[in-house]
């Protein structure tokens, strides 16, 4: 009986496109458009070369600190070029300012230089950065130079090398960078949430699944309902059956998105494949419970659950940053209990955890949860369902 | 009357949907406002860093914490490797500096220490960096002959505090009419969604077999009947436009009530009739309720998302932009970046616009044909 059941349930939900499309194709959908929509907004981000023009003149000219800067700075095979740089005259350049094609313009005086730029922001802030640090290049080359002709004659040698003294310095000057040690995360592509909380919100939405075949069992919500109702089968089994079908369906459903994010979309989960599978059965678990909870708890019409369950799902991801991703940060910073009981949260935590950390306590955090989640919601619907009787129907 | 009526009747029973995607709007349209205020007094980006301080808060670690505080934003973060690794990703943080123990004392040695960092990789990571870079520089170089540590201070505070001049030449005033731009650019994924999936929905009642023999064999005239609807349809429409109009006005006030607000209106008008025929075309095609509301989630979402209404469009990559040019909704974003950008309004500059919205124009023509063609045919086959 088990075996039919299960059989039936299956031939059910496949005839249900509506169902089909809500939890294979509508998933797989927006997570083309993610793609799309999302490929170029880390890419947009990067530091471009930022388009300036310099005024030309002879201060400028006869400035060699200034010009080795700038030339070294625009060189295209310096592997950290900055600039793309129009030398040109000043009407020109308000033009071109004018115009949006550079982002600002060096005019220089005689021992000065001005920025003009037509708007705050982070180039141009780099731009007056660049010029701030020739400037107190020269000052500290002035200092220094200063300084070593002080002790060259203060050690009572009046017999000055100038040249060697300045070769001296811009030595210094150059042997001085910082000495910086990277050691961020490989992965730390934030646009990988979206995807994740796509997964989530699919797994949740496998929730209309198994809240189908539910419906399909209880007898004041089919015809079939009542049929069931009254044979003499234990209703245990009988559910046990139609929720193992729909988690087979459910499951169908996780594995083709999983190939499409995984190779058409690139979607990068870390390295640990079977915890990521792991992850996705009990998520798509946390679906399926959650869906059983809405038909069961709710004594309402089919359409005002799934309504219902729609809701709950939408709220969850984007809670768990699906509308946008900082919504995820905001709660776990500011009201981080939201998120500890948000089961979307939780998936997408998960994959978050297991492809930007190296440890697996915040995984494993997130899988109990999901575990929990799905056995409280298990319990209470079956503490509802069992020995139900109507009076009338 | 009755048809008028019964319209109206199942558009309210949908009132909840048409109030969560103008809830959106507000939500999104609106989100980017805070920032970006117009000022015509250079101010320095300041990116977001966060500093672990391992060392003593003293010498020249506390000379360089000072001045990284004076010139980026501190964010403040709990204090564990989680926290902080988390605001990393999430971009909270463009920048994490970690200053080792034992930092004072090497630098005093000339020992150059590492210092280790974290970073997004982003321009405001970049900025960050040249930040720290140059205040290192400027240490390590005076480190060549100065030892006596406040001596050293002394001197790298006068070296840095100098700044070169920096003007703003600017004459529109972008940050205003890119806001407009912005919540007009998403308007159009609320116009689509509210007046397609309405429509669409309420024209599907109609639709509905028992229903739909029970108008056929009524004494009214089909044509009245379609008529009706069809006028229901438009009203349907060009409320839901002045309530967005008027949502703007509520939100950007003055910034609507001149040429380029009245034009940005216009445009959306047009936006509107366009999405009214692809509602009308949708309902011929699609009957059921069901598959109404997945056909225009994705009709709805898909233009939003490759058009630009969601993310702003120099982020989107050529090739969906090209796929774009297909959708109606692209040429209406076009129009409203256009628009924000322009700084005298006469009829060169606004040329390009008309395009748009010819192109827009002809859209709606389009989806009205097809939607003729079939409904003959319908005809014929019934």
């Amino acid at each position: 009986m088990f075996w039919h059941n299960f059989k039936y349930s299956i031939k059910t939900l496949a005839r249900n496109k509506m169902l089909l499309f809500w939890t294979f194709a509508f998933p797989i959908i927006l997570g083309t458009l993610f793609s799309m929509a999302f490929s170029g907004v880390e890419n947009g981000e990067k530091l471009d070369i930022i388009n300036i023009a310099i005024v030309e003149s002879e201060y400028f000219n006869d400035d060699e600190i200034f010009n080795e800067t700038f030339k070294n700075l625009s060189d295209e095979n310096n592997e950290s070029r900055l600039f793309n740089i129009t030398y040109t005259d000043l009407d020109n350049s308000k033009q071109m300012l004018e115009d949006e094609k550079i982002v600002g313009y060096l005019e220089f005086k005689e021992n000065d230089v001005d920025i003009t730029v037509k708007s705050s922001g982070v180039n141009e802030t780099i731009l007056k950065l660049v010029v701030d640090e020739v400037i107190s290049q020269k000052k500290m080359i002035e200092t220094l130079i200063t300084k070593e002709i002080e002790n060259t004659i203060s050690s009572g040698n009046f017999n000055v090398d100038y040249d060697q003294i300045y070769n001296n310095v811009i030595n210094v000057i150059a042997s001085s960078e910082a000495n910086l040690n990277n050691i961020s995360s490989d992965n730390l592509s934030y646009i990988m949430i979206e995807f994740y909380t796509l997964i989530a919100m699919a797994a949740l939405y496998g929730g209309v699944i198994s809240m189908f075949i539910t419906n399909y069992k209880l007898a004041n919500m089919s015809a079939v309902g009542k049929r069931t109702s009254i044979t003499p089968i234990h209703k245990g089994s009988m559910l046990l059956g139609s929720l193992l079908a729909s988690y087979f369906v459910q499951l169908i459903g996780m594995g083709l998105l999983f190939l499409y994010t995984i190779f058409v979309l690139n979607v990068d989960y870390g390295s640990n494949l079977l915890l990521v599978i792991l992850l996705a059965l009990v998520g798509s678990l946390a679906g399926l419970a959650l869906g059983v909870f809405v038909a069961t708890i709710f004594k309402t019409n089919e359409n005002t659950k799934m309504g219902i369950l729609i809701a709950f799902t939408m709220l969850c991801s984007f809670l768990s940053g699906m509308m946008g991703i900082t919504m995820k940060y905001v709660v776990d910073k500011n009201i981080p209990i939201l998120n500890i009981i948000n089961p979307a949260s939780m998936i997408t935590d998960g994959f978050y955890s297991l492809y930007y950390y190296d440890t697996l306590d915040r995984f494993y955090f997130n899988l109990i949860s999901l575990i929990i989640f799905s056995a409280l919601m298990i319990f209470i619907s079956y503490s509802g369902l069992r020995r139900q009787k109507y009076d009338s129907i | 009357m009755t048809v008028f009526k019964t319209f109206w009747k199942v558009i309210i029973k949908y009132k909840g949907t048409i109030l969560l995607y103008t809830i959106l709007l507000v939500v999104f349209g609106t989100l980017n406002m805070a920032s970006n205020d117009t000022s015509t007094v250079f101010v320095d980006s300041k990116p977001n860093i966060l500093i672990v301080n391992n060392d003593v808060y003293e010498g020249v670690t506390k000379n360089l914490i000072d001045y990284l505080q004076n010139n980026t934003n501190i964010v403040e973060v709990e204090d564990n490797e989680e926290a902080r690794d988390d605001a990393l990703f999430y971009r909270d943080v463009n920048y994490i500096i970690y200053i080792n123990e034992g930092y004072r004392d090497d630098v005093l040695n000339g020992l150059n220490p590492v210092i280790d960092i974290k970073t997004t990789g982003d321009y405001q990571a970049s900025l960050a960096q040249m930040i720290l870079e140059k205040y290192i520089k400027v240490q390590n170089s005076y480190l060549a002959d100065i030892t006596d540590e406040n001596e050293l201070i002394a001197a790298i505070n006068n070296n840095l505090e100098e700044e070169s001049k920096i003007q703003i030449n600017s004459t529109v005033d972008t940050a205003t009419t890119s806001r407009l731009a912005r919540y007009f650019n998403f308007a159009s994924y609320s116009i689509m969604a509210a007046v397609i999936f309405i429509i669409c929905l309420v024209l599907s009642s109609f639709h509905e077999k028992t229903v739909n023999k029970r108008i056929i064999i009524s004494s009214m005239n089909y044509r009245k009947h379609n008529q009706l609807i069809l006028t229901s349809s438009f009203l349907y429409s060009v409320i839901v436009w002045i309530l967005y109009v008027v949502l703007g006005v509520i939100l950007f006030g003055d910034a609507l009530f001149n040429l380029r607000g009245f034009i940005y209106i216009l445009n959306t008008f047009v936006f509107t009739f366009c999405a009214l025929t692809i509602a009308i075309l949708i309902s011929t095609l699609v009957k059921n309720k069901d598959t109404v509301s997945g056909i225009v989630n994705v009709v709805a979402l898909g233009s939003a998302f490759l058009c630009g209404a969601f993310v702003p469009t120099e982020l989107l990559p050529d090739t969906v932009l090209n796929i774009a040019h297909v959708l109606p909704a692209y040429w209406y974003i076009n129009s409203n970046e256009l628009l924000a950008n322009i700084e005298a309004i006469n009829f060169n500059t606004l040329q390009p616009i008309f395009i748009n919205s010819l192109v827009i124009i002809g859209f709606a023509i389009l989806f009205i044909v097809i939607n003729n063609i079939i409904l003959k045919k319908k005809q014929i086959v019934g």
